[in-house]
């Protein structure tokens, strides 16, 4: 069996490269992907947690998250779309009404 | 099948049947808007009606395998969650009833039954998906009009609010990887301070993720553009509701699961109620946009709130002492109890002042293009719209903390109660920031009331109105009668600190 740190450092890594992403990308669907990697490795977390306790709710927890997921991706295409219609671009650089 | 048992559950079940009724509605009739807002506030109160039959419930009382819990603080969370929304639907009634107006009132209910479970979740799973379901409505909602501002509003919402659900989620993987449960009281018992870093890298994230949505600085970028670029009454749904869904989920995360290392949380807490309180002041003091002001008072205001945890976190343990009133109450407790009064205060207080700015941008943006919040539109408000002028007032006095106002009592209790437990430098630095405060309170107080008229005298919508005066006639009747809400917050603060 493979030890739980690999899975927690591969998830840890997942998280840091979506941080990362979010950081330094501009285009509104690379941060949706961004985020999509940050709630992925939390999933890795649960499942592999789950793989070494003798319940399941880590894998019930991480099945939930995935339909949020999917939910949230939902809502934030409609906005990003909805977005690009305005301004005929998802670059959020442009995007800024509103600052201070 | 027999289903009375879940008697305690009828409101939220009622609001997500009738949340999915006008959904199918809506798509089959033309032109439902007006009756769709009819029926959502119907409902509502129908459902602060359940939720009220079960507000003083001794015991807690579980379900669906321990993981919802209807206790007194869960229900104190659903009251102060419905009445904002009913205000904000009664307030809609003038302004949404045209087409999508039917989408707008069902988002508004599944935001608040998302809001009504975390109340009431005591499982990490459950928790979990009524956040995600208040925040991915509400994230609709930001960018209803779809306007430019909207749109902006929204997609900074959005990110911030994903980023913060994924950093709440890694967090919960990490309690769930030591304790093996999902469950809080489970989580409680494993003595999970024996994980060293592994248990505060978790608290870090969970601290990181309820953070955002309480829109503590530093985690706070996010609340003045959405509130000011969001519809106006969305953003007194937010600022009301959804903020103090976070508050909601942090109590029951850190004062039932995590209370094992509350000295680390309180000392975090400690730096994030100061940093808080006093940036968003300062920042509110250099806004020209009335809704921006709001925003970052709004901010301030969590900062206040905030002070909860540090009490909680200084004081358990401490002996009960009888100033208040002669009944013994220990310092966590009050300052509990403080937290949830200023709650169901700035819950109040934000969604009329938020109300407030809703009528003044649709009595402006008929006439001009430029900013319809700008605080020049608030000159001679009182002459060309009366009653909102006059609520207004209340509201920024009761934001301000001026008695007999529900904003002033919330703040001496909670207040008080840093001073019983030993954390005098924090209550002095809190009185300095309410002080502070006034700066941009009276700023709008004077152009509201000194100022020459900007425009004729215009006409108030009913629906706005309504909502206006009923949510200052309970800012004052809370300021004027506090001690029913008093022994009420104390109750539901007693859930989760047993003398």
């Amino acid at each position: 069996m493979i030890p739980l740190e690999l899975y927690i450092l591969l998830a840890s890594i997942m998280f840091t490269i979506g941080l990362y992403g979010l950081v330094t990308q501009k285009n509104g669907v690379k941060l949706m992907m961004c985020i999509e990697l940050l709630l992925n490795s939390a999933n890795i977390n649960l499942v592999a947690f789950s793989a070494y306790q003798p319940n399941v709710n880590g894998q019930v927890f991480a099945l939930f998250s995935i339909a949020l997921a999917a939910a949230e991706a939902g809502v934030g295409f409609a906005i990003m779309i909805a977005l690009y219609r305005l301004y005929g671009t998802i670059d959020l650089d442009t995007i800024k009404a509103m600052r201070w | 099948m027999d289903f009375s048992h879940y008697a305690p559950l009828w409101g939220e079940a009622l609001l997500t049947v009738l949340a999915v009724l006008i959904v199918l509605l809506g798509s089959l009739m033309k032109n439902s808007g007006k009756l769709m807002g009819y029926l959502s506030a119907a409902g509502l109160i129908a459902a602060l009606g359940l939720v009220g039959s079960n507000l003083m419930i001794a015991k807690p009382t579980l379900f669906f395998f321990d993981t919802i819990s209807v206790d007194a603080l869960s229900q104190f969370f659903k009251v102060v969650f419905l009445v904002v929304s009913l205000l904000v639907v009664i307030a809609s009634l003038s302004k949404y009833t045209g087409k999508g107006a039917d989408e707008y009132f069902a988002l508004l209910l599944f935001a608040t039954v998302g809001m009504m479970v975390v109340a009431s979740s005591i499982d990490l799973i459950t928790l979990f998906v009524g956040f995600e379901l208040a925040s991915l409505s509400t994230y609709a909602l930001a960018a209803f009009d779809k306007s430019r501002k909207n749109l902006e509003a929204a997609m900074k919402y959005f990110i911030f609010g994903s980023v913060s659900s994924a950093f709440m989620l890694f967090g919960f993987s990490l309690l769930y990887g030591m304790a093996g449960s999902t469950k809080l009281t489970v989580i409680a018992s494993a003595t999970i301070a024996n994980f060293g870093p592994a248990a505060l890298i978790a608290l870090l994230f969970v601290i990181a993720g309820f953070a955002f949505k309480m829109a503590l600085v530093p985690f706070h970028m996010w609340a003045p553009d959405t509130y000011e670029g969001a519809p106006p009454l969305v953003s007194a749904m937010l600022a009301a509701g959804s903020k103090k869904m976070g508050f909601a989920a942090a109590f029951r995360v850190l004062l039932v699961a995590l209370m094992a290392l509350r000295m680390e949380w309180y000392l975090a807490f400690a730096i994030l109620a100061a940093i808080t309180m006093t940036l968003g002041n300062l920042a509110a003091c250099w806004q020209n946009n009335v809704r921006r002001i709001l925003a970052y008072s709004s901010i301030a205001q969590a900062g206040y709130i905030a002070i909860g945890f540090v009490v909680v976190g200084k004081a358990y343990g401490l002996a009960p002492t009888t100033a208040f009133n002669g009944i013994p109450i220990s310092p966590a407790q009050l300052g509990l109890a403080g937290a949830l009064l200023l709650i169901l205060g700035h819950a109040l207080m934000k969604t009329g002042a938020f109300i407030g700015t809703a009528q003044v941008a649709s009595m402006v943006s008929k006439n001009d293009a430029n900013d319809p919040d700008d605080i020049s539109n608030y000159a001679g408000l009182v002459s060309r719209a009366p009653v909102t002028a006059l609520c207004m007032l209340i509201f920024m006095f009761a934001l301000a903390g001026i008695p007999p106002t529900a904003g002033y009592f919330g703040k001496f209790v909670l207040f008080s109660s840093a001073i019983y437990s030993g954390l005098v430098w924090l209550a002095v630095l809190a009185i300095l920031n309410s002080a502070l405060s006034l700066v941009y309170y009276l700023r709008i107080i004077s152009y509201m009331f000194l100022k020459e008229p900007a425009g004729p005298k215009m006409a108030e919508p009913k629906g706005y109105v309504v909502a206006l005066v009923l949510t200052t006639i309970a800012v004052l009747y809370i300021g004027l009668f506090p001690q029913a809400f008093f022994d009420w917050a104390v109750q539901a603060a007693a859930v989760l600190l047993p003398q």
